[in-house]
């Protein structure tokens, strides 16, 4: 469907190539016949240009997407024959799966508690390194961003070790100072696996809201701190009348950058460090649709958590736009 | 006197989160030295002696270096698939008007806003129909498409700076619109592709969920599968070093790249995160 509609695209199309091509024309003008050619070719070149990677992206991205849609009507165990049309079953089993709303409850504790810890540190940080004159500045930028480049594995297995009940740092330190009775096998506890996963979740991912920060506080004109100054604000003011509100785009865009990708994402450091245990008190949404539809083989129950998390994480963005309307302030 | 207690109060959080980053990469590089029964005795100290035996462990018994190789596969097919496909798009989108020009650019960016693990489980299937199911070729596809979006969205971000007159003078001269994107643009833009192809690397290189979906045999393996299944075999088999040493290989290739790209990594990501 997406490639006829290209081809009646470049069927109906009258448009120049831009300012290059009507020159062309001018200068080909007299010579009737090149005109139709060149325009002839002009298509050529778009549909070389364009429909190798719209087929591949069809195929790859579109194709499995509004596939997935259609999976989630059938009850399928993988092999080709044994797939049966049921309907909104899947969705009526859905709404009575107990492991369901735990998962959906688990995702937005992520979302909140990743959203209000990397902001808060994200935009201290960013304020210490612009405002405040510090010459090794540029050393924490690079040691602050590294981890956002680290595979998820590397990061998930490194944290678990932290984590380790026995060997792990954490409890190392709690121990050495004198909070034995602190210490527990977080990754292993029920009430301790989610709250531990949000650490890593963090640790790898202040950097770059930190440069997003900064990109945005170098912008702002020195004149309005030296106003507020004139005026007496005290720093602690000027972060709250000045910086944040000029600021406030960027963190704007941080925030619904970290529910995105958190409600897309966040299955995989569940995968890598509890796998959904212990007893289902980790389970994500994505953690839940891989179990279901890889390891149980219920590819058309899976199918119907994938739609329940597009469904869900188009809505979070939609509500969060709403509520973020506060427009760029000018002074 | 009170204005060196502010700074010391200031710098303090940032000494803290440094060393909370620094320390625990570090530590992994010195248990990738250490012998199980450092570990085990000395976890996060130093070792009395350096010994490369994880390395050889992990390269032999486990099967690293078919990992490695893999990985290398997967990074280089998928990142050189991935300009091919986006490069003459991005210049399309960007140079030539058409009809539709202004939907399909949206089509793409919408894409990196939409979870894609719906996607997997029908992906699972096509793949297997095209018998491109654990094989690293059909993942180098899977990873070259899913970074589709980003990459033409930067690319036609750098492509917007080249000045018009140039492919102007240059069509004027002759030049066929195919030599204009070869001759002209794909050059003049080097920067940006760079940019995007150190992004893709790193992103195929750590990928892991993907190929834990469509890899599954354990000569197919890329590096983070590897890793994964020796983290889980050592709560068994206790091969602790080992496991760091893999995790030091894995992510030596990553430091290196940030060593010397370390700007452009940087600024590529916030920009692709801010205007995506």
């Amino acid at each position: 469907m997406e490639q006829a509609m290209l081809r009646r695209k470049f069927d109906t199309e009258r448009t120049g190539y831009k300012s290059q091509c009507s020159r062309e024309q001018i200068y080909k003008a007299e010579k009737g016949d090149t005109m139709v050619q060149s325009k002839k070719q002009k298509y050529l070149f778009l549909a070389f240009c364009l429909v190798p990677t719209m087929i591949m992206f069809s195929i790859f991205t579109l194709y499995p997407l509004f596939n997935g849609l259609y999976y989630s009507l059938f009850s399928w165990s993988g092999s080709s024959s044994a797939a049966e049309f049921t309907g909104m079953n899947n969705y009526v089993k859905l709404f009575n799966d107990s492991i369901i709303p735990r998962t959906i409850f688990h995702d937005y504790f992520l979302v909140v508690t990743k959203v209000f810890g990397i902001m808060i540190l994200a935009t201290f940080f960013a304020v210490a390194l612009t405002q405040l004159r510090i010459k090794e500045a540029p050393f924490y930028r690079i040691v602050f961003f590294f981890p956002n480049i680290m595979s998820v594995v590397v990061i998930g297995i490194l944290w678990s070790f932290i984590y380790n009940p026995s060997l792990g740092l954490i409890n190392s330190g709690l121990e050495l100072v004198g909070l034995d009775s602190w210490t527990r096998p977080w990754l292993g506890s029920e009430d301790w696996a989610l709250p531990s996963l949000v650490l890593p979740s963090v640790w790898a991912g202040i950097g770059l809201f930190m440069l997003m920060l900064m990109g945005g506080i170098s912008n702002v004109s020195k004149s309005y701190y030296e106003a507020a100054e004139i005026d007496g604000a005290t720093e602690w003011q000027q972060f709250w009348k000045v910086t944040l509100p000029l600021i406030w785009p960027q963190i704007k865009i941080s925030i619904l950058y970290i529910v995105i990708t958190t409600l897309n994402g966040s299955f995989i450091i569940v995968q890598v460090m509890t796998g959904g245990g212990p007893n289902n008190a980790t389970h994500v949404m994505g953690s839940y649709l891989y179990q279901q539809a890889f390891q149980q083989y219920n590819f058309g129950y899976g199918a119907t958590i994938g739609v329940m998390i597009l469904i869900l994480s188009l809505i979070t963005v939609l509500i969060m736009q709403f509520f973020m309307k506060r427009e760029k302030v000018e002074y | 006197m009170k204005k060196l207690l502010s700074r010391i109060v200031i710098r303090l959080p940032l000494i803290l989160w440094a060393i909370a980053v620094i320390y625990p990469i570090l530590w992994m590089f010195i248990g990738a030295f250490k012998s199980n029964a450092e570990i085990y005795a000395n976890p996060w100290g130093l070792p009395h002696v350096f010994n490369f035996q994880n390395f050889s462990q992990a390269w032999n018994d486990y099967n690293i270096d078919t990992s490695v190789f893999n990985s290398l596969i997967v990074t280089v097919v998928g990142a050189l698939l991935t300009l091919i496909m986006a490069i003459p798009t991005a210049y399309a989108l960007e140079r030539i008007v058409f009809k539709g020009n202004r939907f399909l650019f949206t089509l793409y960016i919408s894409a990196m806003m939409i979870p894609t693990v719906l996607g997997w489980i029908p992906l699972f299937f096509l793949l297997m129909q095209l018998n491109l199911l654990d094989n690293i070729f059909g993942l180098s596809i899977v990873y070259a498409v899913s970074q589709l979006p980003f990459s033409i969205f930067v690319l036609t971000s750098f492509m917007g700076t080249i000045p018009k007159a140039l492919e102007e003078s240059a069509a004027m001269d002759g030049l066929s619109p195919y030599g204009v994107l070869w001759k002209i643009i794909t050059p003049l833009s080097m920067t940006g592709i760079i940019t995007v192809t150190i992004m893709n690397a790193i992103q195929f290189w750590n990928e892991y969920f993907m190929a834990l979906i469509f890899l599954q045999s354990e000569e197919n393996y890329t590096l983070a599968l590897a890793i994964d299944y020796i983290s889980n075999e050592a709560e068994y088999t206790n091969a602790w070093g080992t496991l760091f040493a893999s995790l030091a290989i894995a992510i030596i290739p990553v430091i290196v790249l940030y060593a010397i790209f370390q700007r452009r990594i940087s600024k590529g990501m916030t920009e692709g995160a801010i205007k995506g």
